[in-house]
Parts: C-alpha cells; sequence; structure tokens
C-alpha cells in the first residue's frame, strides 16, 4: 500500500530527469543555487572566493566548499593566477545549457517547490 | 590617420575623427556624468556600426546593471553576447591584472576568439585598491594600459571624480599615462544642472578645444554647441562672460 511519503516523492520527482538530477547531485545546497543564480545573470565574472562571497552577500567559510563542489560537479571551472585560485562558471555548453534551464524553470512556483523539497531532504 | 571612431554625435568631430587606434582614452566625470554610457555607447557602435567586437571589463559593478542599462538605450547587449560580438566580463581589479599579465589569460583568450578590437574598462579608479604607493600604482596603471595596447585593443577607460562641481583636488598621475584625456563636469547656470564636455588631451593629434554641452538622450550621449557667453565653465558655476554681461546689462531688455 502506497503511503502518502511514496505519494509526495512522486509528486517532487515529476520534473525534467536532467533537471532533477541537476537539483539532486549539482545545485543541492540554497548557497549552490544562490551560485549558480549568479553565475547565470553575469556569465562572464572570474573571482576570487573572497569577492565571489562578497558579491553573493555570504561568508567565505561558507561560499568556499560550495563553489569546490561545484567545481567537482562540472559547474563552475577553476583556474589559478599566481596561486590565487580564480573561479568561474563551466565553458562547457551543454553544462551551461542546463543551468539556462534550471534557471528557467525556477521561473515557475510549483518548480521551485520541488527542487526546496529536494534540497531539504539531501540535507538531511 | 586611420581613426577609431565613437559613432558618438559630436564627439568624433571634437577628437578629430575619433580615438587613435590602440590607445588608452581616459573618461573622468562624477558620478552620473555619463562616463558608462559613453564607453558603453563606444562599445555598442563599434560592434553595431564599424564592426568591430568588443569588451567590458567591469570592477564590481555587476553585468546584469549594464544589460539593463543598455536595454534602457534600446542596446541589447545580451544578443551581442550570443551572437560572440561582445562579453560583458566581471572581475576584481587584483584577478585582472593578473590575467593581464599571463600568457593564455582569459582577457587575451577571449580577444583572440572574438577579434575584439575595443575595450571598456570600468572603472580604473578601482586600481587604487591594489596600493597606497603613488609609484607603484603609476606602474600598475601603466602595465595594464600597456597590456590592453599590446592586446591591439583600443580601450575607453573610466575615472570617477570626487567632486560633483567643479575640478577635483586629487594627483592625476594617470593623465600622463593615457593618451586621450576627456573631462565630464556639471555645471550650474541658472539654477539648472547642465552638462559639460572637454578634449582634454589628444597625444598624436589635434582636438577641439572648446567646452561643449552634452545631454544623455534616449539613444545614448550627443555633444552639442559650445557653452557661448559664459566664462569659467571648468569651476562649475560659470559667470557671464564681460561681453554678455555688456549686452544683458544694456542692449537686451529682459521682459518684466
Amino acid at each position: 500500500m502506497a503511503t502518502s511519503d511514496d505519494f509526495t516523492a512522486r509528486l517532487m520527482n515529476d520534473m525534467d530527469p536532467d533537471l532533477l538530477d541537476f537539483v539532486k547531485t549539482k545545485v543541492n545546497t540554497f548557497i549552490k543555487w544562490d551560485l549558480v543564480r549568479f553565475f547565470h545573470e553575469n556569465p562572464n565574472t572570474a573571482d576570487t572566493v573572497e569577492n565571489i562571497a562578497r558579491y553573493a552577500g555570504r561568508n567565505v567559510t561558507a561560499v568556499e566548499p560550495e563553489l569546490n563542489e561545484l567545481v567537482e560537479s562540472g559547474v563552475m571551472e577553476i583556474r589559478h593566477l599566481d596561486e590565487i585560485p580564480v573561479y568561474s562558471l563551466t565553458t562547457d555548453e551543454s553544462m551551461r545549457r542546463i543551468v539556462e534551464e534550471f534557471i528557467r524553470a525556477c521561473e515557475d512556483r510549483h518548480f521551485r517547490v520541488k527542487a526546496v523539497y529536494h534540497i531539504i531532504r539531501g540535507m538531511r | 590617420m586611420q581613426r577609431v571612431k565613437t559613432g558618438i554625435k559630436g564627439l568624433d568631430e571634437m577628437l578629430h575623427g575619433g580615438f587613435l587606434p590602440q590607445t588608452a582614452n581616459l573618461v573622468e566625470g562624477a558620478p552620473g556624468t555619463g562616463k558608462t554610457t559613453l564607453g558603453m555607447q563606444f562599445i555598442y557602435n563599434g560592434i553595431t556600426l564599424y564592426d568591430e567586437p568588443g569588451i567590458i571589463l567591469t570592477f564590481e559593478e555587476f553585468p546584469q546593471q549594464y544589460y539593463r542599462d543598455a536595454a534602457a538605450f534600446g542596446w541589447d547587449f545580451k544578443a551581442l553576447e550570443r551572437e560572440g560580438r561582445l562579453k560583458v566580463i566581471m572581475t576584481s581589479p587584483e584577478v585582472g591584472r593578473l590575467d593581464l599579465e599571463q600568457v593564455g589569460g582569459m582577457i587575451e583568450t577571449l580577444t583572440n576568439e572574438m577579434g575584439a578590437r575595443r575595450i571598456l574598462v570600468d572603472s580604473l579608479s578601482h586600481l587604487e585598491k591594489l596600493t597606497d604607493d603613488p609609484v607603484e600604482l603609476r606602474a600598475i596603471q601603466y602595465s595594464f594600459i600597456n597590456a590592453l595596447k599590446r592586446e591591439g585593443l583600443t580601450a575607453v577607460l573610466t575615472k570617477e571624480s570626487p567632486a560633483l562641481l567643479g575640478a577635483a583636488e586629487s594627483e592625476e598621475s594617470i593623465a600622463f599615462v593615457v593618451d586621450s584625456y576627456i573631462l565630464l563636469r556639471y555645471v550650474e547656470i541658472e539654477s539648472a544642472i547642465h552638462k559639460a564636455l572637454l578634449v582634454l588631451k589628444l597625444r598624436g593629434s589635434d582636438h577641439a578645444k572648446d567646452i561643449r554641452q552634452f545631454e544623455i538622450t534616449s539613444g545614448g550621449i550627443e555633444v552639442q554647441a559650445k557653452f557661448e557667453g559664459r566664462e569659467g565653465i571648468m569651476s562649475g558655476s560659470p559667470r557671464l562672460s564681460m561681453a554678455d554681461s555688456f549686452v544683458r546689462a544694456f542692449v537686451k531688455k529682459e521682459k518684466p
């Protein structure tokens, strides 16, 4: 017999599979969501973690691990200038397309609710 | 002599045809005088009128602000980015400087990929954050500007002036490093604020020496006629010239 939890999970999984994967495995925290939105709106930004944290209005300790995870998942890129790590949005076209689709999907309230659900579940 | 036209009504005439290629051109003015608008118009006209792709390098001002401001003039920067003819890059002065110094840095790579010919750096004032030593600052500015020239770019560099009216009191070492120097000023005339533009210097070329009025219209900056019958324009509070004072006092009868 299906429980209400199963029903909720099915309902919340009802989105494009690529976007579902993106939310579950890449933008799986609220800070990452903020960062992805920032880099989508300002796509040619390249800067240090300190400055990116300032642009996002957050502290460096909170932003740095999230940025590094976005690098690991291929959403962001990192390069070193005189050993200073500089972050920017990936130049990979397919990943940029997913980011674009995610931000467009976020304009829909129902999608946002589902994304928030997955992020909160992932944080447990 | 070959010129890099700004396409800004009245300004190219003042510059005797435009900027010289691969030069650094400083636009200095108080907040709101139109420095960034002038720079964006230089980039937009370069792309759309002269087929010269461009880069906007911004320190701290978010690119989305440029997209919005440009759209207000009917300039679709996002579309130009999609076409690969424009890039609005945001970084910090320290990263921008290090990037330009590197072989194969982001700006160098983009310039080559896009075939960029023009750049707007908004604003050069942010380089002042890199050091308190004026000698070191001048060396940083000199190296930064030379790197832009090395890439074959003609640059418009904006600089903030702290004084709203009149001349700012500061050591302007940058004036010696750049190839041209344009001043934008607020001018108060009869309880109304006007805007004035002066080409202070254009290395390697003659240029107009008069002080012109300009307006920011729905299509961008338009440089108009020079201020007639006024003296002390750049002080911010001009007075009538002696001849005009005489005419006003004794010849013209003011309507009650």
